[in-house]
């Protein structure tokens, strides 16, 4: 098991009563890309939090390498090398889209507001690492062309790319992606695609994705995690949960023939 | 060409050639107009920057200026040594003020920071026996000895070097890792934090720094009207500064040069009639706020080159001028 | 004995005021998620129009009583048409900012237009000013009538917001915009309703003080800051949270100012205020899950 990059145990968590999530075991290896279903209120955003610290479990044990992260805050959950984007985007508005990845890349760079402000030559130097960065990771998931755009300028796809990019260039070893998939075309879900695996098999980071597009978890995913009433309710390789009648019966089912009548 | 940098350099030279030449009252408003720059920077840099929409400054500014007096008329010191206790206490407690920030929101933060203030008016009102209540203190003249100038030109001139030091600090600030934890804390908490950044460190930081440049120009303030009292810090003085950050441009440090500038001229041709200032001041508040969000500096950041702000150094040209097509083989042309 | 129930009763009277404020601070936060901080001036402005209508122009009590409120609501309707509508809600920053300027102007205007008289006008007491006793308790009638008068506007605004089709739909807003809205319910107008409404509750208030106290173009900050402090009391979107905690922060003060010092009446307000937003954000006696803002 100490082979796990993260590992959830027995998490329980509920609101005012509610048991959101009743002993979800989640275990997952180095350079897996994870995807993670279920239908709508299984928890699945709730583990996310949880596993970024928004959410402070009653029950359970979270770790990364084998450390428990239980209690910490989310930023220094994020200085243990785990990223984040979000469900609705949260580019920073009044930055443009090199800002924005420059400010992701703040917890690898030491900058204090003396050095800052005084333009002393270490932050100078720093700066100009940055923002050469910066460029890099842009032109890594083809945007560098926007680099001078706001962010709001962005389509949505595009704005999603420059998300994971932000988190990206921070080097974490987990980015956790909800929904990056939501309201994109079939041509820039195909590139989305492409660029998770390359994110995997260049950056060599360690991906889980929280999806409704059943098709690019099926395409991207190595295994897929099926989260039902705040549990776990199966797990496996995409083929084998697909094939899984008690998924099928609880979700994909009705999902499939729902988005993929064919299939 | 009129370009920020090319424009802060000409009113800079402006400002450093002309009170020779100026009376008495037109230097005593230069001096203004340069504290409120100070006071201005440093609250931009809270709102603006940081989004904390914070009522406190005008008690910050109280604090520089009534320790800045005090020190020197309870114990003897001399300015010189009053005058940056004033600006360090004035931060400390801005610091120690941006604890509550961590666990409010916009309007939770504004009222108890509003509570705060009151509260220190309360203090410098009442506590007699240390500030002299109500009637305020005069404060000891202030000499240049041994440099050869009067105290309203050297005053000047101090508030001056402080004023285009601590603006180019500023600058130098925002457009650096740490400007912009400031407004990504200000664009979206939980991003900011998701991609490790500590709020409370932040907060406190952007707290701290309004604190010390209010701090700053209250012991300045102080000197330039010889007299502390507890009126100077009140509400209507909070609306002043706030007025400077809106008309000039929140986000903008040199929208608060322009900001403080024209709020000081505004408020000394209606000096006589505390009322119209009143409605003159509220008016601009929801004014700019309604049509002109950016403040006077957007207008210029959109019709004129070189005003815009980034949030990063402008990289220094090492080599020499790069092409403007740095990758001419990608260029159809050639195929 | 005789000190402590006078300082109770006043503390219970100054407190009921208080109330009225917090009511209309908190109408508004229900239906918007605001703090509307032009509330305090509301209450002042209200106040000098009765004082004109009442003293200079001889009108009855309770008409100016009447028009005061009337003009309290229209400058409530008209804040929100300049200092919320127009404005993203989610720019929290600049709604605070509009409604301080909307402060600062009305201020001004009452500087301008009554300031010259002094500053500080008294309006005649509407009852006979001598003290009576009523058992141990020294009572001053007008303190009884400002407590009558506060106890019928609560009543008056609880029937309102029960039975009134308008109430009722100001309720829904509350609860949910977007499901209000669904059903067809035109939210904008609610909003001006609730501003209206919370600044007719404070021009009620004001023209009740009014003889109790001194009128001056600052008093309305005051009244906000010990009206906010009694609304955060209350968890800020608790109706009878806000009149509880005006009585209590009414009566805190009294004790204080009676028993400590004078001064320390004007710092109760902070140190509740802070005390509460610090240690316990939701409110001391809150009965409802306060909203996230």
């Amino acid at each position: 098991m100490s082979s796990s990059l993260l590992s959830v145990r027995d998490l329980h968590i509920s609101f005012g009563g509610v048991r959101v999530l009743q002993g979800v075991n989640l275990e997952v290896k180095p350079l897996e890309i994870r995807g993670l279903i279920g239908p709508n209120g299984a928890g699945k955003t709730t583990l996310l939090n949880a596993i970024c610290g928004m959410h402070r479990p009653q029950q359970g044990a979270i770790a990364i390498e084998g450390q428990s992260v239980i209690g910490l805050k989310p930023s220094q959950i994020a200085e243990r090398g785990l990223g984040r984007t979000f469900q609705t985007s949260q580019l920073f508005k009044g930055m443009t889209v090199l800002e924005n990845l420059m400010t992701g890349l703040h917890r690898r760079t030491t900058t204090g507001f003396l050095s800052a402000g005084l333009y002393l030559r270490r932050g100078r130097e720093e700066e100009v690492r940055t923002e050469e960065e910066a460029r890099r990771v842009l032109q890594f998931v083809g945007m560098a062309d926007f680099a001078d755009r706001r962010g709001t300028a962005l389509s949505f796809g595009q704005q999603r790319v420059v998300e994971i990019a932000r988190t990206l260039i921070g080097d974490p070893k987990i980015v956790l992606l909800d929904e990056p998939a939501v309201g994109l075309s079939l041509n820039r879900l195909a590139e989305l695609d492409a660029l998770l695996r390359r994110i995997r098999d260049q950056k060599g980071v360690t991906l889980i994705l929280i999806e409704h597009v059943i098709r690019l978890v099926m395409d991207v995913c190595d295994q897929v995690s099926v989260l039902g009433a705040g549990r776990v309710i199966a797990d496996g390789a995409p083929e084998t949960v697909r094939n899984d009648p008690g998924v099928i019966e609880a979700y994909l089912g009705k999902e499939l023939r729902a988005r993929h009548p064919a299939s | 060409m009129f370009g920020r940098r090319n424009v802060m350099l000409a009113l800079l030279a402006l400002a450093a050639i002309a009170p020779p030449f100026a009376n008495g009252y037109q230097i005593f408003v230069g001096n203004l107009v340069l504290i409120y720059i100070l006071l201005s920077i440093g609250l931009n840099v809270l709102v603006g920057y940081a989004g904390q929409l914070a009522f406190a400054n005008a008690a910050m500014f109280g604090i520089g200026a009534y320790t800045t007096g005090l020190l020197q008329v309870h114990f003897g010191w001399p300015f010189w040594a009053a005058f940056p206790c004033g600006g360090l206490l004035a931060a400390a407690v801005g610091t120690a003020l941006s604890l509550p920030a961590l666990r409010m929101s916009g309007l939770y933060l504004a009222l108890s920071t509003l509570a705060f203030a009151q509260a220190t008016q309360w203090v410098f009102l009442h506590w007699d026996a240390v500030t002299f209540g109500a009637g305020g203190f005069k404060t000891p003249h202030l000499s240049f000895d041994p440099i050869p100038i009067s105290k309203p030109l050297g005053l000047y001139y101090l508030s001056l070097i402080l004023a285009v030091l601590l603006y180019i600090f500023a600058r130098h600030m925002v457009a650096s890792r740490v400007g912009r934890a400031f407004v990504a804390v200000r664009d979206g908490e939980v991003a900011a934090e998701s991609l490790g950044i500590d709020l409370l460190r932040y907060k406190a930081l952007a707290f701290g720094i309004s604190g010390l440049y209010a701090g700053i120009a209250g012991g300045l303030y102080s000197a330039l009207l010889n007299f502390v009292a507890p009126e100077g810090y009140d509400l209507f003085q909070m609306i002043i500064q706030k007025s400077t950050i809106v008309v000039g441009g929140m986000g903008s440090v040199a929208g608060s040069v322009l900001g403080a500038a024209a709020i000081i001229l505004l408020l000394e041709l209606l000096r006589e009639f505390k009322g119209v200032q009143e409605i003159v001041f509220g008016a601009l508040l929801v004014g700019f706020v309604l049509f002109m969000r950016g403040g006077l500096v957007s207008v210029l950041q959109r019709y004129v080159r070189g005003w815009d702000e980034p949030l990063h150094a402008v990289k220094p040209r090492a080599e020499p001028a790069p092409l403007p097509n740095p990758e001419p083989q990608t260029s159809p042309v050639e195929k | 004995m005789l000190l402590f129930s006078y300082l109770l009763m006043s503390g219970v009277t100054t407190g009921a005021l208080y109330a009225l404020v917090a009511l209309g601070l908190v109408v508004v936060n229900k239906a918007t998620g605001v703090i509307n901080f032009a509330q305090g001036e509301f209450f002042m402005f209200a106040g000098f129009v009765a004082w004109t209508l009442h003293v200079q122009f001889g009108m009855n009590y309770p008409l100016s009583f009447l028009l005061a409120v009337v003009v309290g609501f229209v400058l409530g309707a008209l804040t929100d048409r300049i200092a919320f509508r127009p404005i993203d809600k989610n720019d929290i920053v600049s709604l605070v900012l509009a409604t301080v300027g909307i402060s600062f102007m009305l201020k001004g205007l009452a500087r301008v237009i009554w300031g010259g008289k002094a500053d500080y006008l008294s309006f005649p007491p509407i009852t006979s000013p001598d003290p009576i006793m009523v058992g141990p308790i020294m009572v001053i009638p007008q303190q009884l009538a400002v407590l009558a008068g506060t106890l019928i506007i609560m009543l008056v605004f609880a029937a309102f917001f029960r039975l009134t089709r308008a109430g009722k739909m100001m309720q829904a807003t509350a609860d949910n915009a977007r499901a209000a809205r669904l059903v067809g319910i035109r939210t904008d107008h609610i909003y001006t309703l609730a501003f209206g409404t919370g600044a007719a509750i404070a021009g009620a208030a004001a023209v009740l003080t009014a003889p109790l106290t001194l009128l001056y173009p600052d008093i309305g900050f005051t009244f906000f800051l010990k009206g906010f402090a009694a609304a955060v009391l209350g968890g800020l979107t608790s109706l009878p949270g806000a009149v509880l905690g005006g009585l209590i922060v009414g009566v805190v003060e009294s004790l204080a100012g009676g028993y400590i010092h004078s001064s320390v009446m004007e710092l109760s307000p902070f140190i509740v205020i802070m005390i509460v937003l610090v240690f316990k954000p939701t409110g001391l006696l809150s009965f409802h899950k306060a909203r996230r803002v």
